[in-house]
């Protein structure tokens, strides 16, 4: 791994990245001590331009934009990690059963994969969290139930063409189980591009998060960027700031996981470590 | 060169006066007079489902059909009642006969002529059967005598004070009975291409786009409709809609066509200029709906600390944009004009109001917690638009201030509805109710006991009984003298408000916006009305 650590420190734009999510998840951790009323408190007069009280405004019920901005980041972290890892962790085990097994088993779960991948996955998202009604958690399992198919392809892709290597066919001769083959030698040796496609989720997750929020499908009772941004759309042309700040950080956010995700591809995947 | 001495005498008096004719014309121009012709283009949001507006109530489809059916009558600026189809009206001593003198000389669109025939059909077999709103205001209909074609006698069980300021056309439209005789209602073919009496006739609809009135050449009122042509646009986004007025494309938006967001940037626009008139009639009350079934909210003095807790002025000035003013009961102050309502009430608006709303829910027996919460309540969201979670996230934090931990839940709107209406799943629920023209409409419901009806939205949910408020809206609804009956709703408001089974929030203040061109387009019933008068200048 330190191997790999160095091959990522020498992408210059993924230590950017890494260095812009470490002060997200920063802001987002000292987000109650810095906001201890929380971000839904009136705070000042509304609409407020930017000023030495409040650095990034007021919104139209005189909301400080800086705390929902930090307490949106924490929102969006902890839905984009929490959807992604759930979404990777039941992706791969249906992929890996699919792939494992092959024969019948393969073809129901691909079926049922693709069935889920043909569905809009935004659409499919929207519908689930008006069916579960919007909380944390439904939105949660809205994004993960729509992203993990491309995972499930992936890992029963990586699965068949590692099926057949020689190290497999001698454990199989050894008399090893299957889960003990797809735990200790087949999974371990696709966690590289797991772990890339993973943290790209991560940022679809938000995106999606943010999205869901902007048409009122997130959490009313949870400040989020999207909801910040549904909410200063209104007042747009006479307060561009309401908008502008929290679609700043979505912006940072998705884009230095995305830098971070291609810094851990290069650093992890063996192909492209000649370059 | 231009030379006078060189154009002979003659001509030059002839030059002379049409150059004073012009400068003239130019300084008429401010006053302009009223100019026949031109076609106006109105925005109508969102775009109605139906033009049925004798079988369907809801509020986007009179702007349409108001130019294309007629009711009996209109009404003037103080809400009296004005001749319309019915030129005159004679109401017995008793209040259970009612006699109306049809204008003569009016045909259908189809060429049919008026009678009292179509009177007669559209109230007994039309309105009172499939208007939604038949079953509250033609209750005490027990039938209509039609002498001669130019008669119609109403004969009423009981005397029925409210019937006499529900019968314009966006209650009750007269609509042709040869057209509907012996034919479903909702699937009759003129549900959607109307045939009436009123200025315009319905020329086309092109589903997503528009819908296209053309002047109707045989209207009974001499000389009138001005214009040509009425386009009513359907534009779902409210920026473009805005951007729409903006640039001269549309003449007219009224009620919530403008975002209430970008009303004052429109106001500034040179071109353009605002209303709040035409809205008397529309008595709109955005309020909380408590269930007292719940152990918490059971007792009055929780809900009237609610009531306190809330700072009316906040909502208008940052949710509702300034375009409203705060409610002091269930009467919204339009009411005034007809001398119901009173502001002679528990006020919530006072300086000491927390500190009242918090000893009040010491009193109730709800003291605070070692978290400072006395209580945990749900907030149901109003699923018709972004207004209402902003409300809300307003109400959890004024809720805070007297220790009740409010939860937000905002739900689709047929789960909404279901949750509120038919479970009885809530406990705080922040609708929205117009009164309409007379407290009967569109009060009573939402408090008189016989109104708790499972699986009907938008009455009582409240599970709130009070047999003298019971008695006194049942007196309101038979009682003909007028004063008597301002009397009965200035007690049932002090018992209301005193009972607080909900927290009446804001009267909200509609605004229509015009293009300065457009003239003489708001009447006392605003966009419910005709525009047989309204013209635009070239």
């Amino acid at each position: 791994m330190p191997d790999g650590l160095r091959r990522f420190a020498r992408n210059r734009m993924a230590v950017l990245g890494a260095i812009v999510i470490a002060i997200i998840v920063l802001v987002s951790v000292l987000a109650p001590f810095l906001y201890p009323k929380g971000a839904f408190s009136l705070a000042g007069q509304p609409l407020q331009p930017p000023s030495l009280q409040f650095p990034l405004g007021t919104d139209a019920l005189g909301r400080d934009v800086a705390a929902g901005v930090a307490e949106g980041a924490r929102t969006s972290l902890l839905i984009g990690i929490a959807a992604a890892l759930s979404a990777v962790i039941f992706g791969a085990m249906i992929g890996g059963i699919a792939g494992y097994y092959r024969g019948t088993v393969d073809i129901v779960l691909m079926r049922v994969t693709e069935f889920f991948q043909t569905i809009p996955a935004f659409l499919l998202a929207m519908l689930l969290v008006v069916i579960l009604s919007p909380s944390l958690l439904s939105v949660i399992i809205a994004i993960a139930a729509v992203s993990w198919p491309g995972i499930a392809r992936l890992v029963r892709g990586e699965f068949v063409a590692l099926g057949g290597r020689e190290f497999i066919l001698a454990s199989l001769g050894l008399g090893a189980s299957g889960p003990r083959i797809i735990f200790r030698h087949l999974l371990p040796n696709c966690l590289s591009a797991i772990i890339t496609v993973g943290s790209l989720l991560v940022a679809t997750a938000i995106l999606l998060e943010t999205g869901l929020a902007f048409l009122g499908l997130g959490d009313p009772n949870i400040m989020s960027w999207g909801l910040q941004i549904s909410a200063g759309r209104v007042s747009l042309r006479t307060a561009w700031w309401v908008c502008t700040f929290p679609g700043i950080a979505i912006l940072l956010t998705v884009l230095s996981i995305n830098l971070v995700g291609d810094g851990l591809n290069e650093a992890l995947n063996p192909r492209l470590r000649e370059r | 060169m231009f030379d006078l001495q060189s154009i002979r005498p003659g001509r030059r008096a002839l030059l002379l006066a049409s150059v004073f004719g012009a400068i003239a014309n130019g300084a008429k121009a401010q006053t302009a007079s009223p100019r026949r012709g031109g076609t106006m283009v109105m925005l109508v949001h969102p775009e109605p489902s139906t033009l049925a507006a004798y079988a369907v109530s809801a509020g986007n489809i009179p702007p349409v059909t108001t130019q294309i059916y007629e009711g009996l009558l209109t009404y003037d600026w103080d809400l009296k009642p004005a001749p319309l189809l019915a030129k005159s009206w004679e109401i017995s001593p008793d209040g259970k006969t009612i006699t109306f003198r049809l204008q003569e000389g009016v045909t259908f669109h189809n060429g049919q002529p008026f009678t009292s025939a179509d009177v007669q059909y559209s109230f007994m077999e039309i309105a009172k059967k499939v208007n939604p709103n038949g079953p509250v205001i033609l209750a005490e209909l027990t039938s209509i005598d039609t002498p001669d074609p130019l008669t119609a006698v109403f004969n009423l069980a009981n005397p029925a004070p409210y019937l006499m300021v529900s019968l314009s056309a966006n209650y009750i439209p007269i609509v042709c009975k040869s057209v509907f005789e012996g034919t479903q209602p909702m699937q009759n073919p003129s549900a959607n291409r109307p045939i009436g009496t009123g200025p315009f006739k319905f020329a086309e609809w092109s589903r997503g786009q528009f819908i296209r009135l053309d002047r109707n050449d045989r209207y009974w009122k001499p000389g009138l409709p001005m214009l040509n042509r009425i386009i009513a646009r359907f534009i779902p986004d409210a920026s473009t809609r805005s951007a729409a007025l903006e640039a001269g494309e549309a003449h007219y938006a009224a009620y919530s066509a403008v975002n209430a967001a970008d009303i004052r940037r429109l106001q500034a626009n040179p071109i353009l200029d605002s209303t709040t008139r035409g809205y008397g009639m529309t008595a709109a009350l955005t309020t909380l709906e408590f269930n007292t079934r719940r152990p918490n909210l059971a007792k009055k003095e929780v809900r009237q600390a609610i009531a306190y807790a809330i700072d009316r002025q906040f909502l208008v000035d940052n949710v509702l944009y300034g375009f409203a003013k705060p409610a002091t009961g269930p009467l919204s102050s339009v009411f005034a004009t007809q001398g119901f309502y009173t502001d002679q009430v528990r006020r919530f608006d006072v300086p000491d109001r927390i500190e009242i709303a918090n000893r009040l829910m010491d009193e109730a027996g709800f003291p605070r917690g070692a978290d400072g919460k006395r209580m945990s309540l749900y907030l149901e969201i109003n699923s018709f638009g972004e207004q209402w979670l902003r409300q809300g996230e307003y109400i959890k934090q004024a809720l805070a201030q007297i220790g009740i931990d409010l939860t937000l839940r905002s739900e689709d709107t047929a789960t909404w509805l279901r949750r509120c209406y038919t479970d009885y799943d809530f406990d705080i629920n922040e609708p929205f109710y117009s009164a309409g023209a007379d407290p009967v409409v569109g009060v009573h419901r939402h408090y008189v006991s016989s109104a708790i009806r499972r699986g009907t939205t938008f009455v009582n949910n409240k599970d709130y009984r009070n047999p003298e408020l019971d008695r006194i809206m049942d007196a309101a609804t038979r009682e003909n003298d007028h004063a008597k009956r301002a009397e009965l709703y200035h007690q049932a408001q002090q018992i209301l408000v005193e009972d607080s089974p909900g927290a009446w929030l804001c009267e909200v203040q509609y605004v229509t916006i015009f293009n300065r061109k457009l003239h003489d387009h708001t009447g006392p019933l605003g966009a419910y009305q005709a525009l047989d008068r309204a013209w635009l200048e070239r």
